[in-house]
């Protein structure tokens, strides 16, 4: 169905479903793990648990005050988003109570169990 | 425990230990965003309040440094309570120890002669309250 005159060609990159090859393996276990948690509501709800405990136990108080006192010597202008989550970040998983962590881990466990995987 | 399922029940360590990690950062992204927004926002009072007094107590340094303060000016000053006061106390009151009205930008040079502290001002060997303390 050519006409006499041919378009030139648009220069674009390729379509990305070409390159991608990744998008038609299997979903790895995680994956699938995910959206299970995603879409049954429970991850939200382990994030709010999670929250909760760290905030009763003062974890989220100590990260504010990092928070605070590197705002003051930086001026609090000069304060990025990414200062902050690097500096909290270390002694944010450090600071984390056993209790906590434990009590975390046996929800998702449960979880992984009851969706039988 | 049969092999599949200890493969089972280590695969589940892993991936929770995975997900709590993931839960966590998500956290603590949360949590700098939020002390990020204070700060930009200025919505930390004590952070404000202690920028503030640094402030004002460097000024304050700087007033009493700076020669120019001469005691004519003191009478315009105020002080944190925003009140402001003479150089010179003009309270007036009577001294405890000689029942005098004096005024109380005059009452230490007064109470010098008047106990016998300063220059000048011995000599009242009468008073039975020195008596006292000498014969101790």
């Amino acid at each position: 169905m050519e006409t006499g005159r041919m378009r030139a060609s648009i220069k674009r990159p390729p379509t990305p479903d070409a390159e991608d090859e990744d998008q038609d393996r299997e979903p790895t276990l995680q994956e699938i793990i995910n959206i299970k948690l995603i879409e049954s509501g429970e991850k939200e709800r382990l994030k709010e648990l999670l929250r909760e405990r760290l905030t009763e136990c003062g974890w989220k108080d100590e990260m504010k005050s990092l928070c605070r006192s590197f705002t003051r010597k930086k001026g609090r202008n000069n304060v990025t988003v990414d200062d902050l989550v690097h500096l909290i970040t270390p002694k944010g998983r450090a600071a984390v109570p056993d209790s906590v962590k434990a009590e975390l881990l046996q929800r998702i466990r449960s979880f992984l169990q009851s969706a039988a995987l | 425990m049969s092999a599949p399922d200890e493969n089972n029940k280590s695969s589940h360590t892993q991936l929770a230990s995975h997900f709590f990690s993931e839960l966590l950062d998500s956290v603590i992204m949360d949590v700098a965003s939020e002390s990020h927004r204070i700060a930009r926002l200025g919505l930390d009072r004590n952070l404000d309040d202690e920028e503030e007094e640094l402030r004002l107590s460097a000024q304050a340094r700087a007033r009493l440094a700076d020669p120019s303060n001469s005691e004519a000016n003191s009478k315009y000053v105020v002080d944190i309570f925003g009140q402001t006061h003479p150089p010179v106390a003009s309270e007036i009151f009577d001294c405890m120890n000689c029942g005098r009205s004096i005024v109380a930008g005059r009452f230490a040079p007064h109470l010098e002669k008047c106990m016998g502290k300063g220059r000048k001002a011995r000599v009242k060997a009468t008073r039975s309250s020195t008596a006292a303390a000498q014969n101790r």
